[in-house]
């Protein structure tokens, strides 16, 4: 097969791939290994690439904000923004005016961020708030519910007058008064680590003295 | 070797089976009318455990190879029982009848035991005091108070309203209580782990370098005492209530040292932070005071 014949069939390849496929250039395709393994890789790797392209994809939301800052620089486009946030910038450029540029910028990225807080956080915060209480009510429901049923079949045992009893129960008021005291700071602020700590240390606390108050009992039957 | 003379003065005149228990056992022992006495040999580290539901026990180290258990009863209601196994001795104090008023039940202790002895205790009310001992101690009670002084090892502690002291103590130290006020008094302890809800805490000792310290209560005090020469990394959050700081700290040294959020907090370095001190309340307050 000649090499002419060859260099010929590539300038007419992306022809011949999308069908148009004169007779003479397909008997040399059909005759030239080289040739014909060519134009099924290429045809192949098309097909291909128009599955990729079937896919479409949102591109990041930093990618239209460029190019909208870019079209507004040149004087392409306007900004037909309008309502409280156009307001509230334009309030705060006036407001900032007087102020030296970098302080400017400085304060200027911190109310922004602020403003966003303001107004992103209360939702993400009730989000995050319901999910806390949630997972720790999941965590500390049943485990009272068993502090408190292992509670009352042992209040036969508290009835016991002697100094031990009694400072066995004086106690458990105090650690219950915790727990209260705990799962109410714990409802006014789930995400509040510490007084999550200290519920859970509560809690083992009146499982402790449960244990003890069991202990004692089975020891004076 | 097994041993289980009972201590019990009265009985040696009821049965002729007491009889012959009752003449081995004043074989034994120094006999006086409620007060005893019984002595074990023993080896290195002896163990020696002490279940006392009610009454005084006073543990004292001494340099003989021995252990010496001086018992008081209250009354012929209680026996109490002393039985070395190996090199464990164990004492405990039982009621002989099921209705004892509790006055009754009370029986006090004077225990000697070789220094390195390793002490289990528990005494639910009256007072646990021990001297000078410096193996490992495992105390519990329920509304005996707790003294220790020069002691070492691992110590831990736990009680449901009775106050803690340790003074001068080595080691390491893990204390806890419910509504009892510990005292941690010119302490030479490289690790502290020391918690009460209602009760105060006071620190007043050295900070070692390397050692941890937490101090934990719900309400109440916690107070450390710090002197200019001692060097360490401060934590200090009450959740609800304040924290008072006499200490001139700068910004933490370390990386990733825990800082809350939350409550009034504190967070520095004094000195080079060589120690590491964390201090937290739920509602009560936290005072770090210079030392005098």
């Amino acid at each position: 097969m000649g090499m002419s014949e060859c260099n010929a069939f590539l300038t007419q390849l992306d022809a011949w791939i999308d069908g148009d496929r004169p007779a003479a250039v397909d008997a040399h395709v059909r005759a030239c290994a080289r040739c014909r393994d060519l134009a099924q890789d290429l045809g192949a790797i098309r097909e291909v690439a128009r599955g990729w392209g079937a896919e479409e994809f949102e591109p990041p939301a930093r990618v239209w904000t460029s190019l909208r800052t870019q079209l507004e620089k040149e004087g392409l486009i306007r900004d037909h923004r309008r309502g409280w946030a156009r307001r509230w910038t334009d309030w705060l450029e006036e407001a900032m005016a007087g102020v030296p540029r970098p302080a400017m910028a400085g304060a200027y990225l911190i109310a922004l961020v602020a403003v966003s807080i303001a107004l992103v956080g209360p939702n993400s915060k009730q989000l995050n708030d319901s999910r806390w209480i949630e997972s720790t009510q999941f965590s500390t429901t049943p485990l009272s519910a068993q502090l408190n049923t292992a509670e009352q079949s042992m209040v036969s045992s508290l009835s016991g007058d002697s100094v031990v009893m009694t400072s066995l129960h004086d106690n458990l008021a105090i650690v219950d008064n915790y727990i209260a005291l705990c799962e109410k700071s714990v409802r006014d602020d789930p995400q509040n680590e510490v007084a999550r700590d200290y519920l859970f240390g509560a809690y083992q606390q009146k499982a402790d003295l449960l244990a003890q108050i069991t202990e004692r009992g089975d020891n004076s039957r | 070797m097994s041993t289980q003379p009972t201590l019990q003065a009265h009985g040696c005149v009821k049965t002729a089976g007491l009889l012959v228990a009752g003449l081995l056992l004043c074989g034994a022992a120094s006999a006086e009318p409620d007060r005893l006495q019984r002595h074990f040999k023993v080896d290195a580290h002896p163990v020696v455990t002490i279940h006392n539901p009610n009454g005084i026990v006073t543990v004292r180290a001494w340099t003989k190879r021995e252990v010496m258990v001086t018992a008081n009863r209250a009354s012929d209601q209680v026996e109490v029982l002393a039985e070395q196994t190996g090199n464990r001795v164990d004492i405990s104090t039982r009621q002989t009848s099921s209705t004892v008023a509790p006055e009754d039940l009370r029986a006090d202790y004077e225990i000697s035991v070789p220094e390195d002895a390793e002490l289990q205790i528990h005494d639910d009310s009256g007072a646990v005091k021990v001297n000078n001992v410096l193996g490992d101690m495992n105390v519990e009670t329920v509304g005996a108070g707790v003294d220790l002084a020069d002691t070492a090892g691992y110590l831990t502690v736990k009680t449901v309203g009775g106050g803690f002291s340790c003074l001068r103590c080595a080691g390491r130290l893990v204390v806890s209580s419910i509504s009892g006020s510990l005292r941690l008094l010119e302490l030479r302890s490289y690790n502290v782990q020391a918690q009460t809800s209602t009760g105060n805490i006071l620190f007043n000792g050295e900070f070692l370098p390397n050692g941890i310290y937490r101090l934990k209560n719900y309400s109440g005090l916690i107070e450390v005492r710090f002197s200019a020469a001692d060097s360490f990394d401060l934590s200090a959050t009450s959740l609800k209530g304040k924290v008072n700081n006499e200490a001139q700290l700068t910004p933490p040294n370390h990386p990733g040292h825990f800082e809350s959020r939350y409550g009034n907090s504190l967070f520095g370095t004094f000195n080079d932070g060589h120690a590491k001190v964390e201090l937290t309340s739920f509602d009560g307050t936290i005072n770090i005071r210079k030392r005098d």
